[in-house]
């Protein structure tokens, strides 16, 4: 019923009191934000403290990095594990019923329990037959060519969700090495503010990218979880080890043990700074891919209809 | 007059603020989120922000000064360009959750009409 009306005019949870609430909350904030420090004041002294110390004790021309992974290096390692743990929740809350080899795997459990409870189950429509078949087709393609550039081209007949046509696949081929390239360097070299975290943004974006032009199978080695989460707990593990390393070695935790090199932006430059930048590289890539493909992943998951049975 | 800036955040906050009170779809509630966390990155970058100051890059520095007197001199302030990093990549992860949370509630429900999801209502 609500669908039905939802369309017409949508639904709103007493939207009076929420006014009231805003309102008062943003006049708050109004007052808060009118006093906070402006244009001209001076900067706090752990800013000065970033801009002073990153040339001459880690050799690297980016304060916004000696921030992240130097002088409030802690705060980032709390932050890595939060993306972590959120990554983990995405993966338990996502996963599908186990398909065991053996009788009484939890997806047989529930097709018994579905037949008992609704026989109709198994009538269905034209137009989830179709979804059926589709999502079977993204996850396996059983019927169609293993790549999307097996197909002849300009063939009739209806166009398939399974990859784009050549001109995106063309243009996606050329533009992802590129992309990947580019993604690696924001890290390696240490140019850009934060490192890792806008590298690994770009690899979820190289793998988007494919997975757009190319369709669910064709990045299914890219992106399978029994590897990405390998990768992404190894990455998780050389940021432990580089932090207790730094706590071992010279007494404060994430502290430089490494050579530098001479010349400020080369790939030495950073130090312990560079090894934590290209660690938090694979620990977001993979978080973000983990994260993305799981809810692209998401396959009808059968729970019982109790709206309709009434 | 970088106080615009804050007043906008604000502004956006309570848009966002708003949509998670009096909406009932779990999408829009979850787009309210995301609302909410981009007013605080314009905040955290807009109180970053020095009058004509340069960005927190010591190289290349304007005017024929040494990188290390750009240190001495007038930026922007890097740590708070950090939080804005950081809260960037936490946001990407929370509304992961979210939109997880609201696929799994549809498939199980039926709906996203948050005040149709009452299994704890007795």
């Amino acid at each position: 019923m609500s669908a039905a009306s939802g369309r017409a005019a949508e639904p709103r949870h007493r939207p009076w009191l929420a006014m009231i609430l805003v309102v008062a909350l943003g006049a708050g904030l109004a007052v808060a934000l009118i006093g906070l420090p402006r244009e001209h004041a001076a900067l706090p002294a752990i800013a000065r403290r970033a801009l002073v110390v990153a040339l001459p004790r880690w050799h690297i021309t980016e304060p916004v990095n000696e921030v992240v992974y130097g002088t409030r290096g802690f705060d980032t390692f709390g932050e890595t594990f939060l993306l972590l743990a959120a990554v983990v929740s995405v993966v338990l809350l996502t996963r599908r019923r186990e398909h065991r080899a053996g009788g009484g795997g939890e997806e047989e459990a529930g097709r018994r329990e579905e037949r008992a409870i609704d026989p109709d189950c198994s009538v269905a429509d034209r137009w989830e037959q179709l979804a059926r078949l589709a999502e079977r087709d993204e996850g396996t393609g059983t019927h169609l060519p293993r790549t999307p550039d097996a197909e002849r081209l300009g063939q009739p007949g209806p166009e398939r969700a399974q990859a784009m046509s050549v001109v995106v696949r063309t243009a996606a081929r050329t533009a992802a090495p590129v992309l990947a390239l580019a993604g690696v360097y924001l890290a390696a070299w240490g140019y850009s503010p934060g490192g890792g975290f806008p590298a690994g943004a770009v690899m979820l974006g190289v793998v988007i990218l494919l997975y757009a032009g190319f369709g669910r199978a064709r990045v299914e080695h890219l992106v399978r979880q029994s590897r990405v989460e390998v990768l992404e707990l190894a990455g998780a593990a050389a940021i432990v080890a580089i932090a207790l390393l730094g706590l071992v070695l010279r007494g404060s935790v994430s502290s430089n043990f490494l050579p530098l090199a001479r010349d400020p932006q080369t790939i030495l430059s950073g130090g312990v700074l560079q090894a934590f930048s290209g660690s938090e590289l694979i620990e977001v890539s993979t978080g973000l891919i983990i994260a993305v493909f799981a809810l692209l992943d998401m396959r009808h998951d059968w729970a019982s209809d109790e709206e309709q049975e009434r | 007059m970088i106080v615009v800036n804050y007043l906008a955040a604000g502004a956006l906050f309570c848009i966002g603020l708003y949509a998670v009170l009096s909406r009932r779809n779990l999408i829009k509630i979850v787009m309210g989120l995301s609302l909410m966390e981009s007013s605080t990155y314009l905040l955290l970058i807009s109180l970053a922000y020095r009058d004509r100051s340069t960005a927190p890059v010591l190289v290349g520095p304007p005017g024929g000064r040494s990188p290390a007197g750009l240190a001495h001199g007038n930026v922007a302030d890097p740590v708070l360009q950090n939080f804005c990093l950081t809260a960037i990549v936490i946001g990407v992860a929370v509304t992961a959750v979210f939109l997880s949370v609201a696929v799994r509630i549809s498939q199980h429900y039926r709906t996203l009409d948050a005040d149709r999801v009452r299994a704890l209502r007795g």
